[in-house]
């Protein structure tokens, strides 16, 4: 049913079973060819049998400018989740978790601190996948998302910043208990 | 290290010793200030870095003189084999932005200064910047010269991506059309060399420190072997994929599973199938040894290359099973499953007991145990079902599926049961175990039913009508079951998929064959309508509708009425299904086809809206091929990553001669000359078609992975037989061709003779051209009937003119060829003309009739733009004939006089073509403002109401609530019929 692997340009032509949802962005051709540059071990795929794309991982190394060392919000070496996506045909069988375990697997071999990444704050269901995955919420970027997606009277919504350590932050310094309580604005994020 | 492409954004930097006078002139654009300041700065210091700041700023003037000095100077750069001036260099080749790839060649002027540069400042942090910057406009002689020089003075730096560069480029080199091909050898030899060398000192060495110059990464390792691949021996492949750290069992143990990917690729292309057996056999032990996590290399498709030795290994994994997520339990199941199938018979099941409940059917049966209700599950069992025996599949059908939801199922299971019969029942309809061979001639007469069908014992054609007749007849009958009862219709939502829409498929898919529709039909019948029963055809439209309306989520239904809408024509009900799909961006190009292909025949009003409907697909390829080099590609060298430069570098390739840039060129063009708009620029000059060139081969990658399949691999996918095909046109290029402006010899004698010569050669390289596609055996299965008469018609119309203006006029007999094309196209014109519907007809258009006319648009379409190739190239002919007689008052000029006899009863052969296809709208556009559309189209679909339906009619009606529910769709479709003539009615037809 399913075979992983890294992303190579050609699936960008057998992405119609992930990219028609709805709920899946589509980028343009430089975003995704960015991510392949940079990150190719960090951007993921799984096929079904034909070679049709049921899933994928979009993610990044990087740490916040050496200009913002000073700054509170700087963010060290780490793995970011951009984009991850799995065809409603392939869903329940674990294949996000699979693909998000592929790219923790990566970002440790990166010697990354932990993994972030940025939710609406009422999907809960994704919330929760996070969580059993052993994300926690470290802040709250208030108003985060330009719309709300589940309130059209509103024109944004907080995002919720996870993060899960990695091997190399053996201390659990990077992660914390009352990430809700830590409110920034977008401007903080980099 | 980061190459700023500052020319995009505005003028680079100067100098920090040029004075502020200078420096706030120039960063404000005041050009002839900066002109008349660097000037008097190089009169005094004499530094010539003025002089180029001075030229590149009269670069920005309107002058041509003064913007053309540049180039000049970027000669003379180029001539003096001195060492330039790096920031000299920045300036004129921001100065030249607009020349480079036009008046100037990059790879002739700019990179050869970088490299040059380069050389002589090697270990200057701007070196790479230089590399970044030939990279940018793909001159890879001389990246690759800059890469090797870095690669020479960083020789022993822990940074690695010098020696990387130089040999991803030298390959890239070998593998370019830029190389020469006294260079490629040397250049594909130098590469492999390079890299065996690093490979054996990985090898040999205990540990790899950075500075050494081995392979140590997973990026450099597969650089290697893609090398290897391309360039070495298969030998070298297989000895080194074994061994004992380069291999690929030694990488995967590294958790570098890539080259494990790519290896199985290679040997599956050679048929290494007992390396493929090893491999995959190994790489699973690794799960079970600790060497890798359990279940990281599993994969179905490393189980189904492993299945014949490796039960052992299966089994163990299914102890491990409970540990797996749902994800590998599937996997495993389905390893098991393709286990069973694929050993021999013999072998499973050797006492040869009870074949029909073979152990074949018990695997699948256990595996729908746990799957039946999944998404996938049809698609999952789908091909080991086609497989099964026609006993086998009978006793999975009747004994087996049924009793998988258990003893007291509840409702929904037993629907979902029901509708995964049902599409199973379908894909046995397309597998031949069904049909057994019956002799079709009976007492002399052929019955055109050469099976015997294995199920219903009726003779049959292939698939069984009968079969597929009680297929619709038992889906309608379970879909009218969760109609009617609340208590299911409350619990879909919570079900994975929704059974209804099976059902819908199902008869969908039934009648659509019932309807006699074939794959390529639409290609090579006259008139699809003469092949096919409109009312069964429509039926299973109305009924795929009426599902869409119930899951208006599922693309692949979506998509397949979009096709369905586009093969009879009602092209804005399409859009408007299409629409919601949002294809945008990068899947543009994999999906647009779907919609798009052929849209200018099928209905040219569609390009008549507010915005232009091309301009998404415009944008994204004039945004992503904007450079000369792939998108990202600097990324992916800085980053070290070396197979992604490869692959981004094939990708760019196949992406600048798609099939889709193409058809979007193709499309907005044929829609701008019905409408009698002005096409910018010749199809050759377009910046999008830089790369396509007559010998080109377009890739076509269009993306049907969404569409529902419920055929057997027996037979062709369900988008075979629903859709229609492309096909490029240079030639009425030709004929609005006009000469450029800017050019006008002083004499009228030499400009003929230069237009003469240009049309000359322009024609023969047209005819050439369409004669050789004509000719090549794949052409007709890539055309349809009326495009193949369109091309003909051409490429006749081409000999023709050719013929008619180089003839002599003094020659004394006009060849015969002129006189036999000449009639030729005008009984092509007639003939054309007889399928055309006239005004002046006595007999009423009949509702077929009109729906026949309204389906065969793109037929239409054809009948159209012959008739104006024609009256165009008489036209062209015979003005050229005026224009000579007019310049040269002699008599010697101009054309034969039989020629243009010729060419005058052609021009009015194709104005009464013109006049009949106008009024042949003007009939159509009448018979649709008639009233009564929706009663007599849906007489059409589910006959007359007074009138008794026969079985199939009367279930389809039931599942679409009859009449009344299926109004609806008849006003949306007759609504659109009613857009697509109003847009004809605005195409020029003069």
């Amino acid at each position: 049913m399913a075979n992983f692997r890294r992303f190579r340009p050609d699936d960008l032509n057998k992405l119609s079973k992930c990219n028609l949802d709805p709920l899946t962005e589509t980028y343009e051709l430089s975003f995704y060819l960015q991510y392949y540059a940079k990150w190719p071990s960090l951007f993921q795929v799984a096929e079904d049998e034909n070679g049709n794309i049921i899933g994928y991982i979009m993610g990044k190394l990087e740490s916040s400018p050496n200009v913002y060392k000073i700054s509170e919000h700087y963010l060290p070496w780490h793995a970011h989740i951009t984009a991850v996506t799995v065809a409603p045909e392939a869903r329940r069988l674990g294949i996000g978790k699979l693909l998000t375990e592929q790219l923790e697997a990566a970002g440790d071999a990166g010697n990354a601190w932990f993994v972030d990444l940025f939710v609406r704050k009422t999907n809960h269901k994704a919330i929760k996948f996070y969580e059993s995955m052993g994300y926690s919420i470290f802040r709250v970027v208030k108003e985060y998302y330009g719309d709300h997606s589940t309130d059209p009277t509103q024109n944004s919504e907080d995002a919720y910043d996870m993060r899960k350590p990695l091997k190399r932050d053996v201390k659990k310094e990077h992660i914390r208990d009352d990430g809700e309580k830590h409110e920034v604005d977008p401007t903080d994020v980099w | 290290m980061a190459y700023k492409n500052k020319y995009r954004y505005g003028p680079p930097a100067l100098k920090n010793n040029v004075d502020m006078q200078l420096q706030s002139a120039f960063s404000d654009g005041n050009w002839s200030t900066v002109v008349r300041l660097a000037a008097k700065r190089f009169a005094t210091f004499k530094d010539p870095y003025y002089e180029a700041i001075k030229v590149s700023a009269e670069a920005q003037q309107q002058g041509a003189a003064e913007k053309c000095a540049v180039l000049v100077h970027v000669d003379e750069l180029v001539k003096s084999k001195k060492t330039p001036d790096i920031d000299t260099l920045d300036l004129y080749e921001w100065a030249c932005q607009d020349f480079i790839g036009y008046e100037i060649d990059f790879a002739e002027t700019f990179g050869p200064l970088r490299a040059r540069w380069v050389k002589a400042n090697a270990s200057s942090p701007m070196a790479a910047s230089c590399l970044q910057g030939c990279l940018e406009q793909w001159d890879l002689v001389s990246a690759q010269q800059i890469a090797a020089t870095l690669d020479k003075t960083n020789a022993n730096s822990a940074d690695r991506r010098y020696m990387f560069w130089n040999i991803t480029l030298t390959f890239l080199l070998s593998v370019s059309p830029q190389c020469t091909e006294a260079s490629r050898k040397v250049y594909s030899l130098l590469t492999v060399r390079q890299l065996q060398k690093a490979a054996d000192i990985t090898e040999n060495s205990d540990k790899l420190e950075k500075t050494d110059r081995g392979l140590l990464t997973e990026e450099e390792v597969c650089l290697y072997y893609r090398v290897l691949l391309s360039h070495g021996t298969k030998e070298e492949f297989l000895t080194r994929l074994r061994s004992p750290k380069l291999g690929a069992i030694s990488q995967l143990r590294q958790g570098h599973k890539l080259l494990f990917c790519e290896c199985l690729d290679a040997l599956e292309t050679w048929g290494e199938w007992d390396t493929i057996y090893e491999l995959c056999r190994d790489a699973l032990k690794l799960g079970l040894d600790g060497s890798t996590t359990p279940f990281f290399v599993c994969d179905l498709r490393i189980w189904k290359k492993a299945l014949d030795e490796v039960q052992d290994v299966l089994k163990q994994f299914i102890e491990l099973k409970d540990k797996a997520t749902p994800m590998y339990k599937k996997n495993i199941s389905l390893a098991l499953l393709e286990t069973t199938f694929g050993l021999p018979s013999t072998t499973i099941n050797p006492n040869h007991e009870n074949k029909a409940l073979s152990p074949k059917v018990i695997q699948i049966g256990l595996f729908l145990d746990q799957y039946y209700e999944r998404f996938a599950a049809f698609d999952d069992v789908k091909g080991y079902v086609a497989e099964l025996g026609y006993e086998e599949a009978k006793t999975f059908l009747e004994d087996v599926l049924p009793k998988i939801p258990g003893e007291n199922p509840t409702k929904a299971q037993q629907i979902i049961i029901t509708a995964l019969e049902s599409r199973l029942r379908y894909t046995l309809t397309t597998c031949p175990q069904t049909l057994s061979p019956h002799p079709t001639v009976v007492e002399g007469t052929d019955q055109g039913k050469p099976f015997q069908c294995r199920v219903c014992t009726k003779f049959a054609k292939s698939p069984c009508e009968d079969c597929l007749k009680k297929l619709i007849v038992d889906a309608a009958e379970a879909y009218s079951q969760i109609a009617t009862d609340k208590e299911l219709l409350a619990t879909i939502p919570k079900l994975d998929r929704d059974p209804r829409l099976d059902l819908a498929l199902v008869m969908g898919n039934s009648l659509l064959k019932l309807s006699g529709l074939r794959p390529g039909l639409s290609n090579f019948a006259q008139s699809l309508w003469q092949d096919v029963q409109p009312d069964v055809l429509l039926q299973a439209v109305l009924l795929l509708d009426t599902q869409l309306k119930v899951t208006p989520n599922d693309n692949g239904l979506r998509l397949l009425l979009v096709q369905l809408y586009l093969l009879f024509g009602c092209a804005s009900y399409a859009y408007q299904l299409w629409v919601p799909l949002e294809v945008k961006r990068t899947i543009q190009d994999a999906l647009s086809p779907l919609f798009f292909d052929r849209i200018s025949s099928i209905s040219p009003g569609l390009f008549q809206g507010t915005k232009p409907l091309m301009e998404p697909l415009r944008a994204y390829y004039s945004q992503s091929l904007r450079d000369p080099s792939p998108v990202r590609i600097w990324d992916a060298f800085s980053s070290g990553s070396y197979t992604s430069i490869l692959d981004m570098a094939e990708y760019d390739k196949k992406l600048r001669t798609s099939c889709t840039l193409v058809m979007t060129l193709v499309e907005e063009r044929r829609a701008t000359r019905y409408f009698g708009g002005k096409l910018d620029v010749d199809i050759d000059d377009h910046i999008l078609a830089a790369d396509i060139v007559e010998d080109t081969t377009l890739v076509h990658k269009t993306d049907y992975g969404s569409f529902p399949n419920l055929e057997s691999s027996n037979g062709p996918p369900i988008q075979e037989f629903i859709r229609l095909g492309p096909g490029p046109s240079q030639y009425l290029d030709l004929l609005t061709y006009t000469p450029p402006k800017d050019y006008k010899p002083s004499k009228p004698a030499d400009a003929a003779a230069r237009d003469k010569a240009y049309t000359l050669e322009s024609l023969t390289r047209i005819n050439t051209s369409l004669t050789d596609f004509l000719h090549k055996p794949t052409t007709p299965t890539l055309l349809t009937t009326s495009e193949t008469n369109y091309y003909t018609a051409l490429s006749l119309l081409s000999a023709l003119t050719l013929t008619a203006i180089s003839l002599p006029k003094s020659e004394p007999s006009v060849p015969n060829i002129v006189s036999q094309t000449t009639q030729s196209l005008k009984t092509t014109l007639t003939t054309l003309r007889a399928g055309l519907m006239s005004p002046k007809s006595p007999v009423a258009v009949s509702t077929q009739q009109a729906i026949s006319s309204l389906c065969d648009m793109p037929a239409f379409a054809s009948v159209r733009d012959i008739a104006m190739a024609a009256k165009l190239s008489a036209g062209f002919v015979l003005s050229y004939h005026e224009k000579e007689t007019a310049r040269d008052k002699s008599g010697k000029s101009g054309l034969h006089k039989e020629v243009v006899a010729e060419m005058k009863a052609l021009e009015s052969a194709a104005t009464k073509t013109l006049a009949d296809a106008k009024a042949h709208v003007g009939v159509l556009k009448g018979v649709m403002n008639e009233s009564g559309w929706l009663d007599r189209l849906l007489n059409v679909v589910l006959g007359e109401e007074d009138k008794e339906q026969d079985e199939v009619t009367e279930k389809v009606s039931q599942v679409v609530e009859g009449r009344g529910g299926a109004e609806e769709w008849a006003g949306k479709v007759v609504d659109s019929w009613r857009e697509g003539v109003k847009g004809w009615g605005m195409v020029r037809f003069e």
